[in-house]
């Protein structure tokens, strides 16, 4: 009677795990290629970091970093295909290191409200900080 | 306001001069009324419809109730949460309060996308929950590029596109008026111009193919079907021949958001009407360095934002179209109450 109280228990228990682990976001496993944004961020935190930060930042829609698949008019959101995309991970890195060197922020994370700078701090709307000195 | 002097000169009585323009927006609104006949649209400013001191509709003007009318509200951005409005849910429910409050509830309501800002299961949610208290029969959607995201619109096909074709788009019929919803957001172009697609052309061109001439003709997508302005997406690649499926026709009338401001154009007798955020403003086309959200003062946001309803009229085809924005929208309640 016993062993079959604990059996019970530990079918419960072992369907419990299961189906938590089930229902974890599975955001971590659907984003490929990511390099410098964290493996296992969120659908809301990327989605939110292409928005806020870049979409607004820069003025751009997401087809100014990503390219289109081949043969198709969908974009190909992990293909490294497009140079502006490569520029992007070096902007990220480089805010991410100004926010450290010069700010004192310990682990700063783009998309996160305490950063001191962030995309828009430069491009103000523009895909060229560049672009307002030459106006 | 009340202590402020704001008309000078007021050369066309209608209370607002030049200077005075900005600061009376709080009070005089921004919206436009348009009546649309054989595909001419006739406009007017809200202030010229408006009476300002009962907050109503002007004594003898004649506006036609019609057979029936729908409401169009856009780009709710559930989600957002930036200073150009941290309260995207409170003006979504200013929104329907207005439409509540019509003289003769809107049949129907249609939403041109941009549903939810990052196209999360909680945002879209909170929409849903938000438009049960409208007290209008069914809500038609079509995604905005923001309910897309991600999963290439595969959520929002689940909850909103039921029952539709290819990426979500469809057509349904009421009173004699063919609605046609299209979807221009998951594929995309090269400066983030809205695509239709080969697949979805096909199915339009076969939709309306044995439609007489004289059926009005109402469509609606997110992102524009006129080169509003390219420079910012702010156009569709290859709208030119969806339209040409359409030309034929003796009334038109084609519906956006995506842009979140009022802008009309008349083509033969296609009308095209882009429509007010629920949410924030944008710039005006090129008035900014990019588009994206635009912070105003507090006191001018339910200016720039709103709703459109529609009347349309049976026995000579029109269609009139009405923008209102929130802060006018709470005025009529009053002169209506």
């Amino acid at each position: 009677m016993l062993l079959k109280k604990k059996y019970v228990v530990i079918s419960v228990l072992a369907c419990t795990v299961a189906i938590a682990v089930a229902a974890l976001p599975s955001a971590n496993s659907e984003f490929r290629n990511l390099r410098v944004l964290p493996k296992n961020i969120s659908s809301q935190n990327l989605s939110k970091i292409m928005i806020d930060d870049f979409e607004d930042g820069l003025g751009v829609s997401c087809a100014f970093c990503h390219s289109l698949g081949k043969d198709s008019l969908r974009l190909d959101y992990a293909s490294d295909a497009k140079p502006e995309k490569q520029i992007a991970r070096r902007m990220m890195t480089m805010t991410m290191g100004i926010n450290k060197k010069y700010f004192g922020l310990k682990h700063p994370l783009l998309g996160d409200s305490v950063l001191a700078i962030n995309c828009i701090t430069c491009h103000n709307g523009q895909p060229r900080p560049g672009d307002l000195e030459t106006k | 306001m009340k202590n402020d002097k704001l008309i000078d000169f007021d050369e066309n009585d209608d209370g607002i001069d030049r200077a005075g323009f900005l600061k009376c927006m709080a009070w005089a609104g921004t919206g436009l009324f348009c009546l649309m006949s054989g595909g001419i649209l006739k406009t007017y400013g809200m202030s010229q419809i408006i009476d300002k001191t009962t907050g109503g509709i002007k004594k003898g003007l004649d506006i036609s109730k019609g057979d029936f009318s729908f409401a169009q509200i856009s780009d709710s951005h559930i989600g957002f949460n930036k200073p150009a409005n941290p309260d995207v849910v409170g003006t979504l429910q200013a929104s329907i309060s207005k439409i509540n409050a019509m003289p003769s509830t809107p049949s129907f309501i249609l939403h041109t996308g941009d549903l939810s800002h990052l196209a999360q299961a909680d945002e879209f949610d909170t929409l849903e929950q938000t438009l049960k208290s409208a007290k209008t029969g069914k809500i038609f959607y079509v995604p905005g590029e923001h309910d897309v995201l991600n999963d290439n619109g595969k959520q929002y096909l689940q909850r909103f596109g039921k029952d539709t074709k290819g990426n979500g788009w469809y057509s349904f019929d009421f009173n004699g008026v063919h609605f046609i919803g299209l979807v221009n957001v998951v594929d995309t172009s090269e400066g983030g111009l809205g695509v239709l697609g080969n697949e979805q052309l096909q199915w339009l061109e076969s939709d309306v193919k044995g439609l007489s001439s004289s059926t009005p003709i109402v469509v609606f997508a997110h992102i524009p079907l006129w080169a509003v302005y390219p420079q910012w997406g702010w156009g569709t690649r290859d709208s030119e021949q969806a339209l040409s499926y359409l030309r034929r026709f003796g009334s038109v009338s084609v519906l956006n958001g995506h842009i979140h401001q009022t802008l009309q154009k008349v083509e033969g007798n296609i009308t095209f009407h882009t429509a007010t955020s629920t949410a924030f403003p944008q710039p005006k086309p090129g008035a900014a360095a990019s588009a994206g959200p635009m912070k105003v003062p507090a006191e001018q946001l339910r200016n720039l934002l709103g709703l459109t309803s529609i009347n349309y009229v049976e026995h000579d085809h029109t269609l009139a179209v009405t923008d209102l924005p929130l802060s006018d929208a709470q005025q009529q309640q009053s002169g209506h109450q």
